[in-house]
């Protein structure tokens, strides 16, 4: 089993790894010849599927392994996000599979030129009383030269699965949604959301007094006609805030099961009958309930800057679809977040 | 009677915030050691494995320093303990601001009132803002003995020196739950700082186990590196932090001595008038080294006048009333390297970025994705008109007896009011 690869991309890696940890602590990592997947799929909440291209973070990769080539790990994610933190100002960053003491371990090398070297040559006002101190660091900038390369190395414990294991890990299949639409700027989303959920949090603290109450729903809506509505009741309130001229991106004919007879009878061909662009209408909205706090942990992936597709099903679930920007301009790598809607319970989801 | 007078200025009582925060990481109380010349901040931690003692030149860290102990020998000294959070609240951060905002000061005074005649004994800090606010500060003090380290530099072959601005970088390196640092000096003409947690876990656990990193450093970056090949060192990260982050306060040169494991290594390092030493119980494994040679075989760079200055230091110190270091037995040195935790600190906290800077750093700029932790109180709406809120929040010290009782930050009892109302005159 041999995994090696240099990340090429490290801000990425990071960013995806830091919005990953927020929806779980650990991810199961697929590693093939052609595509890197992290699946992260909590006790309760929100599931990702995330599938990279190999080049949206690593070159020169190279994984072998008995079954097919495919390694499967298990990874704590905020270990790995520590140690690509450690990264972000490298000249080079490795990561390979290797064995520490009989256990499993990704090991990142990690080699940066450290601004030490800096330090030593202009020693400031705390080294003037010492002279040896001085000299000693003048004479090394003369001699030293180039090599001030610091090497870092990171060991992150990982678990090894074996292919039985996840063998029965299929991303859940879900009815054709009814309304698509491409999301706001996700910080201005979150920052909304979070507001909303924190005065749900206080409504349910100061109202009742009941602590099995303190589930806030937040409903989330959108039409075939770029609205997207957000919205929080509890008994004292009742809050929305509207998002117009959103928009909802064309079916591609051959990604539809049936091509454009499909899309005919595609669900949300009926709902662009129903409903107004100014989003005043009653009719015409799929609306899912969710989590808010579970919410807040999807928005997290808005630090990847992405563009985000949210898949309504009505009723049932939310599905999001960021596309990671790549250097090609072209959109490969996908992160799947699946919400199940509070109310009812999809197939995957853990009933509450 | 004792007299102790000394003033500070905005700068040197940043420093002294400085310090205390450091000291802080290390134990809960400080004890204050005031000599003629010189006046010395000590911890020593709860597991005796690390003792700082940080001295301010009384000529060159104080406007002015006067300092006469009870007893008026040339070595006699005032000593007392006090609370360090105590201390921490009147030398809080911002008192330096060039620009004068909110909390800076324009002097520090303070006096010692230590005298039979009076019925209160008191460290008493005045803070002479601007615009002629004077804020003054009374603080209660225990009288204690204060014991030092003994570090003898001679036996201490093993050295090093770096500025605290490229260690910093490295400590930013560390995992964050990691317990131990080893440094050592690896085979490729580089030096090995690496951090981590000795656990055994199996199962699932595995997982849960902090990272391990290792820093290897091109020995040409240090400003000195004398280190015997092979030698491995093991202290507290959590200690390491402090003192580095500390030492980078003073953007100065941090210097490193050692013999071998299981004897104390000491950190010193310091700048315009104030000179820092900490003496950190150190694990390893004590085999593995030829502790017997009385010239390790060095590396590289021998600085015969850097050793000359520090004998003589080291004979200075032994002078004073001593504490030996906490040496282990020679018989547990063999289970040492499996089991180095033992000695963990507990009162450190995680080293935190500078509060005071004015900059969004690149984490807080990413913190504004993570999800929101509705649980935190200052985030919420809402009051609380409850009184004893306050109490469970706000440590606050009692002004009687023992000062060990007051420890206790969920104590019911409140702060009793010191003056009568009747007493109070130009309110009304």
């Amino acid at each position: 089993m041999r995994f090696k690869a240099s990340i090429q991309n490290i801000t990425t890696f990071t960013k995806l790894t830091a919005s990953l940890n927020s929806l779980g602590p650990l991810a199961w990592v697929k590693l093939s010849d052609d595509q890197v997947c992290f699946t992260i799929i909590p006790e309760q909440g929100t599931q990702v599927w995330a599938v990279l291209s190999i080049d949206t973070i690593f070159e020169t990769y190279t994984v072998q392994s008995a079954a097919n080539n495919v390694i499967n790990l298990e990874v704590p994610l905020i270990s790995l996000n520590r140690a690509l933190k450690t990264a972000l100002n490298a000249t080079s960053a490795q990561i390979r599979l290797t064995k520490k003491d009989n256990m499993p371990v990704l090991a990142l090398t990690i080699v940066t030129t450290s601004s030490s070297n800096s330090y030593a040559a202009f020693p400031t006002t705390g080294a003037n009383n010492n002279e040896d101190a001085f000299e000693t660091s003048t004479f090394d900038s003369a001699i030293g030269g180039g090599n001030h390369e610091t090497i870092i190395t990171q060991e992150v414990p990982v678990r090894v699965l074996s292919p039985d294991i996840v063998a029965g890990l299929h991303e859940p299949q879900c009815r054709e949604p009814d309304v698509h639409i491409i999301l706001p700027p996700l910080v201005q989303l979150k920052s909304i959301s979070d507001r909303f959920t924190r005065l749900a949090v206080v409504g349910a603290k100061s109202g009742m007094g009941t602590t099995s109450s303190s589930r806030t729903r937040l409903e989330v809506a959108a039409n075939m006609h770029g609205c997207l509505k957000m919205s929080i009741k509890t008994d004292a309130m009742s809050i929305s805030s509207v998002w117009t001229d959103l928009n909802n991106p064309e079916l591609d004919p051959s990604q539809v099961a049936g091509g454009e007879i499909g899309i005919a009878e595609h669900p949300s061909t009926r709902m662009k009958q129903l409903g107004s662009a100014d989003g005043r209408s009653e009719e015409g909205w799929a609306s899912v309930r969710i989590d808010g706090r579970d919410w807040g942990k999807v928005m997290s992936v808005g630090r990847l800057g992405g563009r985000v597709i949210a898949c309504f099903c009505h009723e049932h679930a939310l599905i999001l679809y960021v596309y990671l920007p790549n250097d090609n301009g072209e959109d490969e790598s996908v992160l799947t977040v699946c919400g199940s809607a509070v109310t009812s319970c999809p197939n995957w989801s853990h009933p509450e | 009677m004792v007299v102790l007078n000394f003033t500070l200025t905005p700068e040197a009582a940043a420093k002294v915030h400085d310090l205390l925060v450091c000291l802080g990481k290390f134990s809960d109380t400080v004890a204050i050691e005031a000599r003629r010349e010189r006046f010395t901040f000590t911890a020593l931690n709860s597991s005796k494995s690390a003792y700082a003692a940080l001295t301010l030149d009384g000529s060159q860290f104080f406007t002015s320093y006067e300092c006469v102990p009870t007893h008026g020998g040339p070595d006699s000294r005032f000593t007392c303990s006090m609370y360090t959070k105590a201390l921490l609240s009147v030398f809080k951060g911002r008192l330096y601001d060039p620009l004068g905002r909110d909390g800076a000061i324009d002097r520090c005074e303070v006096t010692l009132q230590d005298r039979p005649d009076q019925t209160e004994c008191r460290f008493i800090v005045k803070m002479v803002c601007n615009q002629g606010v004077i804020k003054t500060y009374k603080l209660t003090y225990e009288a204690v003995e204060v014991m030092h380290a003994l570090f003898d530099r001679n036996v201490a072959k093993n050295r090093w020196s770096m500025h605290s601005g490229a260690m910093k970088e490295y400590i930013e390196y560390f995992g964050t739950k990691t317990e131990m640092l080893d440094i050592y000096a690896g085979d490729d003409g580089r030096a090995v700082f690496k951090s981590y947690t000795e656990k055994v876990s199996n199962g699932k656990e595995i997982l849960k186990h902090p990272l391990v990193t290792a820093v290897a450093v091109n020995t040409s970056d240090f400003e000195e590196f004398n280190i015997q090949a092979g030698l491995h060192i093991i202290i507290s990260v959590r200690d390491f932090k402090a003192i580095v982050i500390h030492a980078d306060t003073l953007k100065t040169s941090l210097k490193a001595y050692y013999s071998y494991p299981t004897r104390p290594l000491q950190f010193n390092y310091g700048c315009d008038g104030l000179s820092c030493e900490f003496t950190l119980m150190t694990s390893g494994d004590y085999n593995a080294v030829p502790a017997s040679s009385p010239a390790p075989a060095m590396l590289s760079r021998t600085n015969s006048r850097a050793q000359s200055a520090a004998t003589e230091r080291t004979e200075n110190r032994s002078m004073r009333s001593e504490m030996p270091p906490p040496a282990e037995p020679a018989s547990r040195r063999s289970a040492r390297r499996r089991n180095p935790g033992s000695r963990k600190v507990k009162s450190p906290k995680r080293a935190e970025p500078d509060p005071d800077s004015l900059f969004v750093t690149q984490e807080e700029e990413d913190t504004r994705w993570d999800p929101v932790d509705y649980n935190k109180e200052e985030e919420t709406l809402g009051w609380d008109a409850s009184a004893e809120h306050d109490a469970a929040i706000f440590p606050t010290f009692r002004d009687s007896g023992s000062l060990t009782r007051t420890e206790t930050e969920d104590s019911n009892e409140v702060l009793a009011p010191t003056q009568r109302v009747s007493q109070i005159k130009g309110l009304w």
